[in-house]
């Protein structure tokens, strides 16, 4: 349902993305895993192009651009069919939390007030806020306001949606409940590309992970093929630092 | 000039000049409007670096801002018919009014598109990110996320600039247009009393500046409206 092709990257003279290769199905949920610097985020925002490719095709669902030649239109064609959730949230602050989430049904999807303040509110129900519906986000704390973010992204019901690390901003104590709105809504079949630090929930939630490093899609797999048998040596030399073995419980 | 101080000339003469405030306002009015209109279209240029657009409003402010409005208005009533001249249209015996009102928006324009330039700067990336990601176009970003953020960031900016601009009106006199300054001036000649005239003049820009300060402040308020208070006293 997605199929990148030979996506490539470079921001100046650095290679960011050396030619990668994705297949995302309907109703997967990828966590793409790696080091800073390895092009993890980058590759995820070239799916929307918030992030030009310099080479390779984007196919989502049955859009299909070749990177050189999507024209604006084209672009917001397939954006149409994305969604994203953002590391700083990116909420529109002169919105209150319900506009927040009315704004791309009725301006993109044109849906009128009432069903899309209806969605709006069924959304919020899921992300547990529908009592902060008429706040601001200035008056949230981040975990609330990311879960906001989730809501806005699901709302438009999308054939995908693209999650940047969604809890690396946050205050430890407030990862856990994002974390379980989107275990939550893992569950309804929803299409996820996941890039995260979070190794556990990136376990636990995938079907399938994805780990990138220096620009090159390194090794996937299920995730107990990644986390319990992993075979390249880069990828079980940053799972050693990451995962805590159990030699060391005793 | 001569006769005595007179207190009672200084009540006397505010209902007459107050009865040519509507001319300073409409001068205002337009003149603000307009000007805001033409500030974000030539704030886009340097914004969006569009070649060659980009240097010419470059030029443009830094010689709206280099000289005195007196001289511009001088240019704009001299010049203006001769540049129109050279099509064929005559507009020399065109109403002083709208040379007034071409040279306070062109002059406003650019104080205006300074500021919206570094108020649309100012609006975090991210925003235009998320906008996107859900499908808005750019145009739609900007009139419905980017612009009316920026505006809030503007608005203070804008309100003083207004108001200096209000100031500025009474300038209109100089090329013949019977405003509040012009009737003061005529009210002068007639009773031969300057200083009282001035004062009333005064009292009436003075207390109209009052009344826009607190609207001003008031819009204000409405605008910041979706800010935390700590974040308002930053």
């Amino acid at each position: 349902m997605i199929q990148l092709s030979n996506i490539q990257k470079s921001f100046g003279k650095t290679e960011v993305l050396k030619g990668i290769d994705l297949q995302v199905n309907k109703g997967d949920i990828v966590s793409i895993l790696g080091p800073s610097g390895s092009g993890k985020t980058t590759l995820l925002r070239c799916i929307n192009f918030l992030e030009k490719a310099n080479e390779g095709t984007i196919k989502v669902d049955n859009i299909a651009l070749d990177v050189k030649t999507a024209s604006k239109k084209e672009i917001t064609e397939l954006r149409k069919k994305t969604a994203m959730v953002f590391q700083n949230y990116n909420l529109f602050q002169h919105k209150t939390v319900l506009q927040n989430i009315t704004e791309g049904l009725m301006i993109v999807q044109k849906k009128s007030e009432k069903e899309a303040i209806e969605i709006a509110k069924t959304m919020l129900t899921k992300v547990s806020l529908e009592h902060k519906a008429n706040n601001y986000p200035s008056a949230l704390s981040g975990g609330q306001q990311q879960r906001v973010g989730i809501a806005r992204a699901l709302a438009l019901n999308p054939e995908v949606i693209l999650f940047d690390e969604p809890t690396s901003a946050l205050d430890p104590e407030l990862v856990g409940e994002v974390l379980d709105v989107i275990q939550k809504i893992a569950k309804e079949g929803i299409t996820m590309i996941i890039v995260t630090h979070e190794m556990n929930f990136a376990r636990d939630i995938s079907n399938r992970v994805v780990f990138m490093d220096g620009g090159v899609v390194v090794e996937e797999g299920t995730p107990s093929e990644i986390f319990n048998n992993p075979k390249s040596d880069r990828t079980k030399q940053f799972l050693r630092r990451l995962v805590p073995e159990f030699t060391y419980e005793i | 000039m001569g006769s005595s101080f007179e207190p009672s000339l200084i009540v006397e003469s505010i209902p007459k000049l107050l009865s040519y405030l509507h001319i300073t306002i409409e001068i205002l009015a337009l003149s603000v409007g307009l000007g805001l209109l033409l500030g974000i279209l030539i704030a886009m240029p340097r914004l969006y670096h569009i070649p060659i657009l980009k240097e010419i409003v470059t030029v443009y402010i830094s010689f709206i801002r280099g000289t005195p409005i007196l001289i511009q208005l001088f240019l704009v009533f001299y010049g203006l018919p001769v540049v129109v001249g050279l099509f064929g249209i005559d507009i020399t015996r065109m109403d002083p009014f709208y040379f007034v009102i071409v040279t306070y928006t062109l002059s406003n324009a650019a104080a205006f598109s300074e500021i919206f330039r570094g108020a649309i700067t100012s609006v975090d990336y991210g925003q235009t990110e998320a906008a996107y990601s859900i499908g808005l176009t750019p145009l739609q970003n900007f009139y419905r996320i980017v612009f009316p953020q920026a505006f809030r960031v503007a608005f203070p900016n804008i309100a003083n600039a207004s108001i200096s601009s209000l100031k500025d009106t009474s300038l209109a006199f100089s090329i013949g247009v019977m405003d509040m300054m012009g009737r003061g001036e005529t009210l002068i000649s007639a009773t031969m009393h300057a200083v009282e005239i001035y004062i009333s003049l005064a009292i009436i820009y003075y207390v109209i500046v009052l009344i826009f300060e607190r609207l001003f402040k008031w819009i204000e308020r409405y605008l910041n409206r979706y800010l935390v208070k700590d974040e308002l006293s930053l």
